[in-house]
């Protein structure tokens, strides 16, 4: 058992212990050596079943959603990408902070368990499974951003490379290029919607597309429905995607949904910024498409 | 709103925002027509309408 795993089951059990909070959520060892899954404990012995290693890569912070309209306090452990999550919801005053414990962990990347799945299958066993997952890869920011306890050590950004790279080389092609290269990815989505169910920004009571009246958005999977979809969607989520790559994760057809919600980054950047969604918790502060300044700027007008 | 729609490869003369009073009919009037003009030179749009 490694040495964060020991610690990480001897806060759950201290905090369940001493009734400081209700449930824990951390991750579990799963089936294969290669999954760790998101468990939610409320027994001090059960802490026993804890883990934390390299394929702890769900986003903890969404689960809070199937708790917010409770009073139970809630002890989670937390990423540099689960964090701003929960910076995200007590912005969005989805959650009170007084709810909370929060233990961070400085985030060394967690690897893909689905690379590693295909690789031990044999059905396909050319996988990448050295280096971290493609999320980890574009990680900037590692190192939880709000917590009460602080556990591992302090990490670099492990992204290398330019952010922005594969957006610009979209930008740089022609408008016929730029249609067809995304019409073929759409064409591929199948509307499963696990991509705004596993995304903590997507938080609404209501969604929009499941609204039947009026009905904005058709439920056909056809093209233009599917990039209706995208569009709404990405544009929901702009100013406060926190870049935890989960949407991208969870599509079972591969939709490069990040090259999506990394253009809004960088635009919001560009006009309203320079700024980076939920790094920090300050009183009232609100993202930059929720607040409204004379300055803002207007040149689509 | 514009710059994603540019992005997925639609053209921007398609798309305008305008700010515009009840009390401003000529203000209208010639954002309608600059929409018209804008939307003439791109010609019809055969991209969402072929896609259902
Ligand atoms: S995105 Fe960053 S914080 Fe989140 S799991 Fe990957 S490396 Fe860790
Ligand atoms: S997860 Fe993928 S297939 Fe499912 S709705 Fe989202 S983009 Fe489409
Ligand atoms: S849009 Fe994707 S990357 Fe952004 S917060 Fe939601 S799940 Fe995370």
């Amino acid at each position: 058992m490694s040495e964060l795993t020991a610690r990480v089951r001897e806060i759950a059990k201290r905090l369940l212990d001493n009734q400081q909070v209700d449930v824990v959520f951390g991750w579990e060892k799963g089936t294969e050596p290669f999954s760790s899954t998101p468990v939610f404990i409320r027994r001090p012995e059960e802490a026993e079943r804890l883990v934390f290693d390299e394929f702890c890569i769900h986003n903890l912070s969404t689960y809070l959603l199937d708790y917010r309209d409770g009073s139970e306090k809630i002890g989670i452990f937390v990423k540099g990408c689960d964090s701003r999550g929960v910076v995200r919801l007590l912005e969005d005053e989805q959650f009170t902070r007084e709810r909370l414990y929060i233990i961070g962990i400085g985030c060394p990347g967690m690897k893909d368990p689905v690379a590693h799945a295909l690789a031990a299958s044999g059905l396909d066993g050319n996988q990448d499974t050295a280096g971290l997952s493609a999320k980890c890869r574009q990680c900037v920011h590692p190192n939880p951003v709000l917590y009460d306890e602080l556990l591992g050590v302090q990490q670099e950004p492990h992204l290398r490379g330019e952010r922005f790279a594969e957006v610009k080389q979209i930008e740089a092609m022609s408008t016929a290029e730029r249609y067809q290269f995304f019409a073929d990815i759409f064409s591929r989505c199948i509307r499963c919607y696990a991509c705004r169910n596993i995304c903590v920004a997507c938080n609404c009571r209501r969604c929009i597309f499941e609204e039947t009246r009026p009905q904005w958005v058709g439920r056909e999977t056809n093209l233009a429905d599917n990039m209706m979809y995208h569009v709404i969607r990405t544009m929901h989520v702009a100013g406060r995607c926190v870049e935890c790559g989960e949407c991208e994760r969870a599509c079972p057809v591969g939709i490069p949904l990040m090259l999506l919600n990394r253009k809004l980054i960088k635009d919001v950047n560009q006009l309203f910024g320079p700024y980076e969604a939920a790094l920090s918790l300050e009183e009232g502060a609100k993202p930059p498409l929720s607040r409204y300044r004379t300055d803002d700027p207007d040149n689509f007008l | 709103m514009k710059n994603f729609l540019e992005y997925l490869g639609f053209e921007p003369e398609r798309y305008h925002t305008a700010w515009i009073s009840g009390s401003e009919g000529q203000k209208f009037a010639d954002v309608v027509t600059r929409v018209v003009e804008d939307v003439r030179q791109v010609g019809p749009s055969r991209k969402m309408r072929d896609a259902r």
